[in-house]
């Protein structure tokens, strides 16, 4: 069987792209070496870590088990798309100042698996909040912290809102 | 003013080597110090790169032309290669390089063995290599390899490589080394014992698991070679590439702003970046060769699984009489090179005993090779003498903390000379249980097959000094900005933030004022690796050092430009001040460096050498709440309190976050990670994060650091020591007394998994002994 | 690891699914997609290799409804395990069900794992999923398990194969006597789920009955006035793992006694494994910890433990009797 390529267009962070990926290419791989958006990490490439979480179609999953293929038409959010007008998002916020990363390699996959927990769920219990993140290994330890991060995410976000919600307003 | 001395020194072999003294004395900064900036808790400085992903680490180098390499490894534990045949697999369209032991170049790897070996000697040793478009095409050349093996008996534990008729590892067989250390009479001690114990403990095979997997990219301009690697150590990189591939040190430059994770994995230099370069070399192209997830948990590291055969002894009063153990430890197939385990330190020194013997003996078995892994040594011993001296505290009635008191030392019996700070661990027994609220008595759950116990653990650690070389610059710029530069690399600890604080401390400057520059060895100064929870207490004092004799310099400018006696002067803030004069008179620092621009105030601080009269160690206590369903056989670890002397805390922050994480790490030493090696085939069975179980969010629970931050004023100017390993060593054991303190099951394996708790209370139910 | 190559298809219609699946050489060969996260896994660690994938998901006659039909609690094959975690429906109608669900795997494979391959998902067995090691269910001689590291294996198995089903619903589905309904070439049926799971033999290396031509539509399960169940999983670690050990239990009171008794336990047969040795012993009797007690011995009477994993004998009695206690207070 040949090499053969499909050309699959995915939304990513909300911008068109058109790639040329044979169907084996996972949409994590297409992230990082065809598209060059290097934020999502690469750790277990099996659905174990949570180091390659993105948003598809606003739902967190593994980008390492989607084929990019698979994916045709679909919309994808990766870290890079987090943040409006040059701030960063509240979650991102949130994580340094609760100190919720030592080497940084899960931040971007935990940053993310957050994102969707908040964007279906705006006041998440503490439970909510950690369930959400079950699935993102952290080797650094710094789970505490991160759970600290997504509680203060919660109120920074609601604040953001409401500052948006304004500017709209106005 | 910095000092520097070099004397002459011959070996036997007539190799002359010159050793260097070095360092600039300062006064260190004691207890009642007004320090603005040190001991305030502040967020990383590469914060906003971390969490908006674009933090560059090794694996995120994308240049033009980049290929993706990837390595086939040996299926067989112990196996010659008779034929490896890489033809096909150069041939396949977007391969553009292929290396085997049929063409490699002859360099030496390991004590005894070659980059490409014929003899293989476990299950992941390295086979062939190949460099291709991407890490698809790559898979499919490495499947295109055709390799013949000729199977060779194994040993894959302890026991099998000593057995006797055990084939032989290497030459000499397969006891790798032997240590031997005695004080006193043991037998003698025990004799005198009204209490002993004896048992073997064994502790199992732990993996890394850094989250970015080991590896570089690679790029070559002209004669000289740039490498990106996750490492935590750029300059010996720089060094060991360039010694296996014949350059000069000047002609490789290792870069390494971030990296995710290493936890001692990554203080050596393994064999895929001399096989990227190798690589790239071939193909003309920058190459990327980053290990995969069983690469990683094969090749590139563990923590060696030990045997310990504990004797202790104690008279009626708690006063230990002997402490007698004889390790075993399985190195794995080749020694690696790095800190090796010292597994017996910690027998030695932890309690007052005139009566220690500790043999520790390092075994070959054909298992990936065995490499430093936080508080390599201690961790294991940990496990074993905490476990006894509870098992003593038990028997003899006593509070296990009383016990523990009883046989408090300030001294390094080992060295038979003072700790620098002998009421180190006095201080973290006392702040540890007060908070935890030890000996108080804790509320059993209504159902009564819910039992909740707590224990306690301490540790001594031998790392955290740090030691001389290593060096800073500071740049005093015409801005009035500071650039701290130095060849150390952060490796997720902090490191860049808490020496960032060091530098603004001592020249005054507010946080902000600072760039901190590390991980280049072509733009910064020497610094070692960062290891042994040595690089806050090596490199603190070099940048304090040169941070000082910058702001000797810039008040020496600022006297001249103000027309003020120097000795009227100071910086606090960023601004000038002068003696008695009104605050908002003070004059920014950029006016006097703008003054005398383009001549700028550069200087060096160099790591003094440590004093010689004391040991500098760091010590840590913790205490551990659990619940475990005897039903079920679930533990649950409720709450966590850890106190370590880690000096003067630079960063509250940083600390607390080492802490927690140290602790997180031995919740996953204590009860779920180990490494399955296959006995039929010597395959490890889990080579992946699936079946090795590394905590999850859920399994961790309240941990609280209480800091103990007393200066260490012998140790160094700044008077702090590391907290990297530490964490880690105590948080087993604690849970393992506490799951006891529950249930009154003892454990001496590791790690107290789901099934051994469950067997064990299975067992005891058949003995008729309900919970 | 990475893939080898193959083509990817979206079909159009379900006919052209069942076509395609009908004329493929093998079974491996051309495979059917949904959220790919047990497929790919296996095509990552090389333990199957199709030259052709198809796209289970834009196709007509294949959908993710969760409704009432019948007095059934019907759920479409593509419903993903976050929906019957969350959904209103399940959560009202079977709890247990959105229990396993919620206790499976994470929330992002959650998110993209479908209930029909969950159902076919293939065993954790490590000696399995490790291509470099043959073994009996991939074709090979012997099952290298039996002899070897089998903490994770099984007590009950019929097979030559001991590894355990991985699925956490497929141990509810069956104390739920749910049916599942497939589609082949020779039209629909609907599979009792205690037939659809069958022990690996000679004749047949997989766990169930579905054909090759066949696609999973939906699992249906009867609504039974009363009738209350419970999931309790035990697991390594407290979140992302497999199944230790599971039972599912379920039963109605009649006058103070229980009838129509489930007890199913997870991990512990290749198949999820029903005990009607002990649901003899509960049927008909009140609930009370004693005839729980008797109900749990008697489920695991059987039991084969080998040599790593007798520890699951003691905890499978354990969870039985945890589980029992909960419907009793549900
Ligand atoms: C890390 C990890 C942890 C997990 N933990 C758990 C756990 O704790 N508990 C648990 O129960 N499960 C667990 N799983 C398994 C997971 O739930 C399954 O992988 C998932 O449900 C499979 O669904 P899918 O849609 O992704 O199937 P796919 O991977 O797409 O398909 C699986 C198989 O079913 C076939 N198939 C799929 N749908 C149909 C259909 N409608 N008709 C015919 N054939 C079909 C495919 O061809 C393939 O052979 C875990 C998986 C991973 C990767
Ligand atoms: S238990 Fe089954 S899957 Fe595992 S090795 Fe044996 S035959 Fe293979
Ligand atoms: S890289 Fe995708 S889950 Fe680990
Ligand atoms: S911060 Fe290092 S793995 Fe999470």
């Amino acid at each position: 069987m040949g090499r053969h390529r499909h050309t699959v267009t995915l939304t990513i962070n909300g911008e068109t792209h058109d790639l040329a990926v044979e169907p084996r290419r996972t949409l994590l791989d297409a992230l990082r070496d065809d598209v060059s958006l290097t934020g999502t990490k690469k750790v277990c490439d099996m659905g174990n870590c949570g180091a390659c979480t993105v948003l598809v179609e606003g739902q967190a999953m593994y980008s390492c088990l989607l084929l990019a293929v698979d994916c045709q038409g679909l919309s994808v959010t990766t870290i890079e798309g987090l943040g409006h007008d040059g701030q960063l998002d509240p979650i991102q916020r949130a994580f340094i100042e609760a100190d919720a990363f030592q080497c940084g390699f899960c931040t971007p996959g935990q940053v993310m698996s957050l994102r969707g927990l908040l964007d279906a769920t705006p006041s998440p219990s503490d439970e909510q909040i950690e369930r959400a993140v079950t699935g993102n290994l952290c080797r650094c330890g710094a789970y505490l912290h991160i759970i600290d991060a997504g509680r203060r995410a919660v109120v920074l976000d609601r604040e953001a809102k409401e500052v948006r919600d304004v500017h709209v307003a106005g | 003013m910095s000092t520097w001395q070099v004397e002459r020194q011959e070996g036997e072999d007539g190799e002359v080597t010159l050793s260097v003294a070095e360092g600039t004395p300062l006064s260190p900064w004691d207890a009642g110090a007004a320090l603005r900036i040190v001991g305030t808790p502040r967020t990383r400085l590469e914060g906003v790169e971390k969490v908006t992903g674009s933090a560059q680490y090794a694996y995120d180098v994308r240049l033009a032309g980049q290929l993706y390499a990837g390595i086939l490894r040996s299926p067989h534990p112990h196996a010659r290669l008779t034929r490896v045949d890489t033809t096909a697999a150069a041939a396949l369209p977007g391969v553009h390089a292929v290396i085997s032991l049929a063409d490699a170049p002859d360099i030496d790897w390991y004590d005894d063995s070659k980059l490409f070996d014929p003899t293989l000697r476990f299950a992941g040793d390295e086979v062939a290599a190949v460099a291709a478009e991407d890490e698809d095409i790559v898979a499919d050349a490495l499947r295109l390899v055709v390799a013949e093996y000729e199977p060779l008996p194994f040993a894959i534990d302890i026991v099998a490589a000593l057995a006797p008729g055990a084939t032989p590892i290497h030459e000499g067989g397969n006891v790798e080394s032997e240590k031997t250390y005695e004080r006193g009479d043991v037998e003698a001690g025990l004799r005198a014992a009204d209490v002993t114990f004896d048992r073997v403990l064994t502790t199992q095979t732990a993996i890394h698991h850094s989250l970015e997997p080991h590896g570089c990219t690679v790029a070559w301009e002209g004669e000289g070679v740039t490498v990106w690697e996750s490492t935590q150590s750029i300059f010996d990189v720089r060094q060991q590439v360039a010694e296996k591939l014949g350059l000069g040190e000047s002609q490789v430059r290792v870069i390494k702003q971030h990296m995710g994770g290493g936890f001692g994995s990554k203080q050596i230099v393994w064999k895929q970046t001399v096989i990227a370069a190798l690589l790239a070399k071939r193909s003309g192209r920058p190459v990327q060769l980053m290990l995969d997830r069983e690469g990683e948990s094969l090749a590139v590291g563990n923590r060696n699984p030990t045997r310990q055969r504990l004797r202790l002894g104690a008279t009626a009063d708690g006063t230990l009489t002997a402490i007698d153990v004889t390790i075993h430890q399985a190195i794995g197939a080749h020694s690696a090179g790095g800190e090796g385990s010292n597994t017996a330190g910690l027998y030695q020194t932890l309690y007052a005993c005139p009566n220690v013997r500790t043999s520790q003996t390092g075994v070959y078995t054909n298992t990936g090779p065995a490499v430093a892994f936080r508080a390599p040594g201690y961790v294991e011993a940990a496990f074993a003498l905490e476990t006894g001296m509870d098992d003593l505290a038990r028997q003899l009635g006593m509070d296990p903390l009383a016990l523990r008191l009883t046989n408090y030392t300030g001294d390094d019996q080992s060295k038979e000379m003072p700790f620098s700070q002998p009421d180190g661990l006095r201080a973290c027994y006392e702040k540890a249980t007060v908070a935890f609220g030890w000996g108080e008595t804790i509320e059993q759950p209504a159902e009564s097959h819910r039992r909740r116990g707590v224990g306690i653990a301490a540790h001594h650690w031998v790392g955290g000094a740090g030691d001389p070389p290593g060096y800073a610059w500071v740049k005093l710029n015409p801005d009035g900005r500071a650039d701290i530069i130095t060849g150390t690399q952060d490796i997720g600890t902090g490191t860049r933030t808490g020496l960032a604080m060091v530098a603004a401390e001592e020249l005054g400057f507010t946080l902000d004022q600072v760039t901190f520059h590390l991980g280049d060895t072509a733009l910064g100064p020497y610094a070692p690796v960062s290891s042994g929870s040595a690089t806050m207490a090596t490199i603190g004092p070099a940048i304090r050092a040169a941070a000082a004799e910058a702001k000797a310099e810039l008040l020496a400018a600022a006297a001249a430009f103000l027309e003020e006696p120097v000795e009227r002067l100071s910086v606090r803030d960023g601004l000038i001040r002068v003696a008695g004069e009104p605050e908002d008179r003070a004059t920014p620092v950029a006016a006097v460096t703008g003054s005398m621009s383009p001549h700028m105030i550069q200087t060096q601080g160099a790591r003094g050498g440590n004093p010689e009269d004391v040991s500098i160690q760091t010590f840590g206590v913790q205490c551990a709440e659990v619940e475990v369903d005897t039903r079920t056989g679930e533990v649950t670890i409720l709450r966590v309190v850890a106190a370590h002397d880690c000096g003067r805390i630079i960063n509250p922050t940083t600390v607390d976050s080492q802490v927690i994480g140290g602790v997180t790490q031995g919740i996953g030493f204590a009860l779920t990670e180990e490494r399955v090696v296959d006995a039929a085939t010597g395959i490890v069975l889990n080579a992946n994060l699936e079946e090795y179980k590394v905590p999850t969010v859920s399994d961790i629970p309240g941990i609280q650091n209480v800091h103990v931050g007393i200066p260490d004023l012998k140790a160094n100017p700044t008077g702090s020591k590391g907290i990297g390993e530490p964490p880690l060593i105590p948080t087993a054991p604690a849970i393992a007394n506490a799951v006891f303190d529950a249930v009154g099951v003892r454990f001496y394996d590791l790690p107290l998994s789901r099934s051994r708790v469950v067997d064990a209370l299975a067992a005891r139910e058949r003995q008729g002994m309900p919970a | 690891m990475t893939m080898r190559t193959f083509a990817y298809a979206q079909p159009e219609s379900l006919a052209d699914v069942i076509a395609a699946l009908g004329a493929a050489p093998s079974r491996d060969a051309v495979r059917p997609l949904a959220g790919g996260t047990d497929l790919l896994t296996l095509m990552k660690g090389d333990i199957v290799a199709p030259d052709r994938l198809l796209d289970l998901k834009r196709l007509t006659g294949l959908d993710d409804t969760v409704e009432i039909r019948d007095n059934e609690l019907v759920l479409g094959a593509l419903t993903t395990l976050t929906a019957i975690e969350t959904g209103s429906l399940v959560g009202e109608h079977c709890p247990a069900l959105a229990k396993a669900a919620s206790l499976a795997a994470t929330p992002q494979l959650r998110n993209r794992a479908t209930l029909g391959g969950n159902l076919l998902q293939r065993p954790r067995c490590w000696y399995f999923r490790e291509h470099l090691i043959p073994c009996w269910l991939k074709g090979g001689d012997a099952c290298p398990a039996r002899e070897g590291e089998n903490g994770l294996h099984a007590l009950f198995a019929d097979s030559p194969c001991v590894a355990v089903h991985p699925s956490d619903l497929a141990t509810v589905l069956l104390a739920m006597d749910a049916t599942v309904t497939v589609r082949g070439d020779a039209g629909e049926r609907a599979i009792a789920a205690g037939d659809f799971f069958v022990q690996p033999d000679e004749g047949r290396r997989r766990e169930n009955t579905l054909g090759g031509d066949e696609v999973v539509l939906s699992v249906a399960i009867p609504l039974i006035p009363g009738r209350t169940s419970a999931y309790h999983k035990a697991m390594d670690r407290k979140a992302w793992a497999f199944a230790l050990v599971s039972a599912a239990c379920s039963f109605r009171l009649d006058g103070g006694v229980m009838r129509d008794v489930r007890v199913v336990l997870g991990g512990v047969a290749p198949i999820p494994w029903r005990s009607t040795a002990a649901e003899a012993a509960l049927d008909g009797e009140r609930p009370g910890a004693d005839v729980f007690a008797r109900a749990a011995a008697a489920a695991l009477a059987g039991a084969e433990p080998l040599r790593h994993n007798g520890y699951k004998v003691h905890l499978a009695r354990n969870l039985v009797i945890e589980a029992l206690e909960e419907v009793t207070r549900a």
